[in-house]
């Protein structure tokens, strides 16, 4: 759909933004404390920000949140009533980064597959994506490794490039069409010269980004075939402090526990937000734990994100290469600190 | 698209105590039409909610062939255990599944059957050797092996008398401790095998049972030629959705939940932590 | 989806996050990026701070006893009934006390303050936690000149050498624990200090072994090695007062190549970070090794360096703020002493009557000895020396006035219950261990009739005769700045932008003033040392016990070990014969127990620990010490 591509004058996005308020949440990056940077539900177009890096919290949140409610279980006359919660708001994540984007088509396919979770699909099938391209690498990313960046192919309804005085969009589903579409006058067809610089900026952000940093590859063939050697977890395992932040702050991950939360009499099933790096995440009611010790369950998050196994089933790694596991990291135990650690066999802190 | 996560509601219609700390719940669907619909494999497992504490997966412990009540053998261990403890005929609960694959009965046509369970392993079986008895002509022969640590931890106690005194089964009960009153054989389950023919060519065998029993139970097996396909086994982990999702049973890309409980031998050594 | 910046409630590191709410429940967290402790970062409790007040046990409605049990009543009643209960007791000559707690904001201590002294007329006003912290501090000061605690976690982490007096912090204070991963990997130095070869002594360049309670021991060791040095580097130019007296005092002290090594390495150092973990143990001891400690960044010239830091670290999040407050039966708020007339007087006019100036009761004192108490935001069975046996002493209270959010066993044991705001909820002001003062924030209402813990505390005051002005928690924070002096800039707005404001310390350009030091020996060479793992179990803490995700390891190890366990090293057990599991029969020249064993690799041979949560089980052995010898048996 490149050929569709279509230019809106900076001074007309806050018009286009109140036009999408009008029919959905728009959920975007705005300013929050002592310059950090949140997705938030805005309430007017200004809050939103176009000049940022990423937020450190990602966007997975608004379709797959740490509270998720599933089920609202009521008592009444006749013995309990079960009502299955489905939400299906209309939603718009607007200016997410490319990886963002990446990591929400990973998680849909996740859900989708085998048995679709219909509560997730609910939601996530009525998001639109309005991504916003890389063309100045952020400090910690390495979109560049994983095919999750700086530019997306695909994977996004619409993508957004910053021209300066005007922005670039380029729908890449009929649901992004038919949202430029429905935007009207605001937008105009690009110019040729628009969609070089929108290649020109492209390669740059490719440049800029430089050589491959975190090499998947060579870690995926030791990791699948247990050529990691055990020592090396245990040495690793005393750099964790086993916070879960890394599961919690990466956009494809979605591993949770099932609850009942009380609420004014009634009950309310949540799924909520588990770490795969917590030691009770595999302890059985026995009082069993096959990975009770720390190098195993390093060994486990490793084994998700980057073997041949799941890379089969998935058809990708299980990392965008937004590098917030670095930033978040309690220890140095992050993506490419590891991947590099089972690349040369070693660890250096 | 269906919530995955929506439990069918069921009233429990029986419990009978089996041990001190064990029941057997049988529970009936609230709408008939669930109940007539419902089928399930011995072997696999059901997503058993106590409201307000949440679910846990319990095997089913009864067999397909007698629909008219679901039945499942839990033993207090929790909070939800606990819960469901409390609860008597009448209540409800609710019941998402089946989850698993269940146990291949098709491949087990002629074939002569050893059924191995210890402890709070029996259950998952149970379900299995009703179905083969109530489809007995189906089968070779059936021999059933039972160990718990003491008499009154055996569970299904009127079940043992009733296999026993059936011509077409033959039963083997032990305990790791007797105590007074207690005739039967004293010992760990791999000392009932010295007590039979065994026909490792023949046979398939299906273990349940804590894992350090099926350690020894399957070294055992294969000790005395039984092949790594004709051991069969259920294996138990920490389970949140029993959908392939929650990541809580995963052992490598395998989920206990989706291409388990059931593995066999072969299967098992194949997994990667 | 609501977001609120707030404090996180846990420890003491004081980090920020975002608590996010959705329908007015506290429904996830978000790190800050560019929080200044936390920079993003924050540990397991951190990412699931929201849960207990969502998921816990909450109390909605004031609560009585009415034949023996508790029911629900309207807060006038409750509050006459607290009112009429205390007073009887106030007028019949019985005493009365009050528990602060290191879980409530700044606010709400100095509310409970002012209830003791100033409504109640009673200097018994405590924390239970106050007693693994504040001798510390108070030994540091003593030699710091008031210059004390020192430096920040984000020094700690550009130092170049690192001298860690554990606790265990990976698990106590992750954050910190952080800002020495963070040194080592950048090729600080690190010496750890403990009994335990703990996940951060791995990562040490050199592990000093230390038996349970002679931490203060080793550290005068150091100093009798530093204060050898002919000339050692970075050391004042002058001697300092009192060096020769000090020198005297440690000469007698055997010194080891290894402490003479360690030493040196303080003394060479840029930039040196010194983190002080909670010990339990007599006050004196606490006392004099917190006095140890000081002098050993003293003789080796980083007390008061820029950039050097000195912390000891509180047991939980806001003990620091709690004691400032004056949560202590022994100083007035702003840890000023009882008989300063100055700080009395200026508390006499802001309360409008004068502060009882009485020396109280501690905390471990009260349970049973008092016939009224007041308890803010404590569960004392979780927090008390004694655990689950102070319930009893706490059953003899005639009058017991708990206001707390959840449902704790102590306030099953009430006879009021006011129900206050937990975290995310509650509004007012934490202190760290950095000493930055920062604001916790409501991301959702209080459930119920559950109210801000500043005005129930308020309230009873005013019910017992002392009313109050405050509007806000603001308005509390104002009236702090007015009696503590290092509070006094707190309270304006500007906190907010700069991530908190951090108390002034009284301005002091004194030199250190050394003292001799006493070196407490607690044990000589016997067959074992038995002791408590710890001083405080985050198990049992609320906010924990009450989160599905934090409270899961907590509850599997009582339940696999529901009499308890003692923990010993591999060489030990081979020793005895025992394995995993098997139990050993431990008998001090107080008592015996039988406990089953759990190997632990990181143990010194010789020392057998019993984690905290489990102190009661081997309360008969250690007849009321922190550590005893023992000898230990394999039960047949």
């Amino acid at each position: 759909m490149a050929n569709e591509a279509r230019t809106i004058s900076k001074r007309d996005v806050a018009g286009w933004l109140a036009a999408l308020m009008r029919r959905a949440e728009v959920i975007a990056p705005v300013a929050a404390h002592g310059g950090d940077v949140a997705f938030a539900a805005i309430s007017s177009p200004e809050q939103v920000v176009f000049d940022f890096q990423n937020s450190l919290h990602p966007p997975k949140q608004f379709v797959l949140p740490q509270t998720d409610p599933l089920v609202v279980i009521r008592r009444n006359g006749n013995g309990i009533e079960l009502e299955p919660v489905r939400d299906a708001h209309p939603r718009v994540i607007f200016n997410l980064r490319s990886c963002d984007a990446r990591s929400l088509a990973f998680l849909y396919r996740m859900h989708a597959s085998d048995l679709p979770d219909g509560a997730y699909l609910a939601r996530a099938e009525n998001v639109t994506l309005v991504s916003l391209a890389c063309t100045v690498p952020c400090e910690l990313g390495f979109c560049t490794c994983c095919d999750a960046g700086p530019f997306l192919k695909e994977g996004t309804d619409v993508q957004l490039t910053d021209l300066g005085e005007h922005l670039l969009a380029e729908p890449g589903t009929d649901k992004g069409l038919a949202m430029l579409s429905e935007a009207g006058d605001l937008f105009r067809p690009a110019r040729p010269d628009e969609e070089r610089r929108r290649l020109e900026l492209e390669e740059a952000a490719k440049r800029a980004f430089g050589a491959e940093t975190c090499h998947f590859a060579s870690a995926m063939r030791r990791v699948s075939t247990g050529r990691v050697p055990e020592e090396l977890w245990g040495t690793m395992s005393d750099w964790c402090l086993e916070c879960g932040g890394c599961n919690f702050v990466c956009p494809t991950c979605y591993c949770f526990s099932v609850k009942d939360m009380k609420q004014d009499g009634s009950w309310v099933r949540c799924r909520t937000w588990d770490s795969c790096q917590y030691q009770a995440f595999t302890l059985e009611a026995s009082g069993h734990n096959p990975r009770e010790r720390r190098a195993d369950r390093i060994k486990r998050r490793f084994f998700h994100k980057v073997s041949a196994q799941y890379y089969l089933r998935d058809g990708t790694v299980g990392c965008v290469g937004c590098g917030r596991c670095v930033r978040v990291c309690l220890g140095t135990t992050d993506m490419p600190a590891v991947v590099e650690a089972i690349r040369k066999g070693a660890w250096n802190g | 698209m269906d919530n995955l996560f929506l439990p069918r509601l069921a009233r429990i219609a029986l419990v009978r105590d089996e041990t001190p700390d064990t029941k057997t719940f049988g529970l009936r669907f609230r709408d008939p039409v669930d109940q007539r619909d419902f089928r399930f494999l011995p072997g696999q497992f059901l997503e058993l909610s106590v409201f307000g504490f949440g679910e846990a997966p319990f095997c089913f412990a009864s067999s397909p062939t007698r629909p008219e009540l679901v039945e499942v053998t839990v033993r207090r261990t929790g909070q939800l255990t606990d819960a469901l403890h409390t609860l008597g005929p009448g209540d409800e609960v609710g019941l998402r599944g089946p989850c698993g694959n269940g146990f291949d009965l098709p491949s087990a046509q002629g074939k002569d059957l050893l059924f191995i369970g210890g402890g709070i392993g029996l259950p998952p079986l149970r379900g299995l050797i009703w179905n083969v008895l109530d489809e007995r002509e189906r089968f070779g022969r059936v021999t059933i092996m039972y160990g718990a640590k003491t008499p009154a931890d055996l569970v299904y106690k009127d079940e043992l008398q009733e296999w026993a005194a059936r011509g077409d089964v033959e039963l083997l009960v032990t305990v790791d401790r007797s105590n007074n009153g207690w005739t039967g054989n004293v010992g760990m389950v791999p000392t009932l095998f010295d007590k039979t023919e065994l026909r490792p060519k023949t046979t398939l065998s299906y273990v349940c049972g804590p894992p350090v029993m099926i350690k020894f139970v399957v070294q055992d097996l294969l000790m005395r030629g039984f092949a790594d396909d004709a051991i069969i086994s259920t294996l138990e982990r920490m389970m949140q959705c029993g959908v392939g999702k929650c990541n809580h049973c995963a052992i490598g890309h395998r989920y206990v939940c989706r291409d388990g409980p059931v593995f066999t031998f072969r299967q098992i050594k194949e997994l990667v932590e | 989806m609501d977001s609120v910046l707030t404090t996180c409630p846990f420890c003491a590191c004081g980090c920020s996050l975002y608590v996010q709410a959705s329908n007015g429940r506290p429904t996830g967290v978000a790190p800050s990026e560019n929080h200044p402790v936390s920079r993003g970062r924050l540990c397991a409790r951190g990412w699931n701070a929201h849960e207990a007040p969502a998921w816990g046990d909450r109390l909605t409605r004031p609560l009585v006893r009415r034949g023996g049990r508790l029911e629900p009543t309207s807060w006038e009643n409750a509050l006459e009934l607290a009112r009429a209960s205390l007073t009887t007791l106030i007028e019949a000559g019985k005493d009365v006390g009050v528990l602060g707690s290191a879980r409530a904001t700044n606010e709400e201590n100095y509310l409970a303050v002012r209830l003791a002294r100033g409504a109640l007329r009673t200097g018994s006003v405590d924390s239970f936690l106050r007693a693994t912290y504040q001798p510390l501090v108070d030994g540091i000061v003593a030699v710091a000149n008031g210059r004390a605690p020192a430096g920040t976690l984000a020094d700690v982490e550009a130092s170049d050498f690192i001298l860690v007096l554990e606790g265990d912090l990976a698990n106590t204070h992750p954050q910190a624990a952080h800002a020495v991963i963070k040194a080592v990997k950048a090729g600080a130095r690190l010496v750890t200090v403990g009994c335990a070869r703990t996940q951060l002594a791995r990562l040490a360049a050199l592990h000093l072994p230390a038996l349970p309670g002679e931490r203060g021991f080793l550290v005068a060791g150091l100093v009798a090695a530093a204060v050898a040095e002919p000339e050692p580097a970075g050391s004042p130019e002058r001697p300092l007062p009192g060096f020769e007296a000090l020198r005297g005092s440690v000469a007698a002290l055997p010194v080891s190549e290894q402490l003479r090594q360690v030493a040196r390495w303080l003394a060479q150092a840029t930039r040196a970070g010194i983190l002080v973990g909670p010990d339990g143990g007599p006050p004196e001891r606490l006392v004099r090794e917190g006095t140890a400690i000081a002098t050993l960044a003293a003789v080796t010239g980083h007390l008061g360096r820029p950039g050097s830091a000195l912390l000891p670290l509180p047991a939980r999040g806001n003990l620091r703020g709690a004691c400032e407050m004056g949560v202590m039966p022994h100083l007035l708020p702003g840890t000023i002493p009882l008989t300063e007339a100055t700080a009395g007087a200026r508390l006499a006019r802001v309360w409008g009557r004068a502060p009882a100036s009485a020396l109280g009761l501690t905390a471990a004192g009260m349970p049973g000895r008092v016939a009224g108490l007041v308890v803010h935001a404590e569960d004392v069975p979780a927090v008390a020396p004694t655990g689950q046996d102070v319930l009893e002493a706490l059953g003899q209270t005639e009058c017991l006035v708990v206001l707390d959010a959840f449902l704790t066993p102590t306030a099953r044991a009430a006879h009021v219950v006011l129900p206050v705001a937990s975290f995310a909820e509650g509004e007012g002001t934490i202190t760290s261990l950095e000493g930055r003062v920062q604001r916790v924030r409501p991301a959702a209402r209080p459930p119920g009739e559950a109210r801000h813990g500043w005005r129930a505390l308020s309230e009873l005051s005013a019910a017992l005769g002392l009313p109050f002005p405050y509007r806000s928690a603001n308005d509390v924070l104002r009236e702090i700045g007015e009696v503590v002096p290092a509070y006094a800039a707190v309270a304006d707005g500007t906190r907010d932008e700069a991530w908190g404001t951090f108390t002034s310390p009284p301005s002091d350009d004194r030199e250190p003033t050394l003292r001799p030091l006493a070196a407490d020996r607690v044990v000589a060479a016997l067959p074992a040392v038995l002791a408590l793992e710890g001083v405080f179990d985050w198990g049992s803490d609320p906010l924990v016990s009450l989160s599905p995700t934090l409270c899961r390891d907590h509850v599997s190890r009582r339940k696999l070990y529901p009499q308890g366990l003692v923990q010993m090293s591999r060489r030990d057990a081979d020793g005895l014969g025992v394995r995993h599991g098997w139990s050993v029969r431990l008998a001090s020249a107080h008592g015996e127990v039988a406990l089953p064993i759990v190997l632990c690799n990181e143990l010194e041979p010789g020392v057998l620990l019993v984690p905290y949560a489990f102190r009661e089980r081997v309360a008969g052995v250690l007849g009321g010490r922190s550590e005893v010898p023992v000898t230990a048996e394999k039960v047949q």
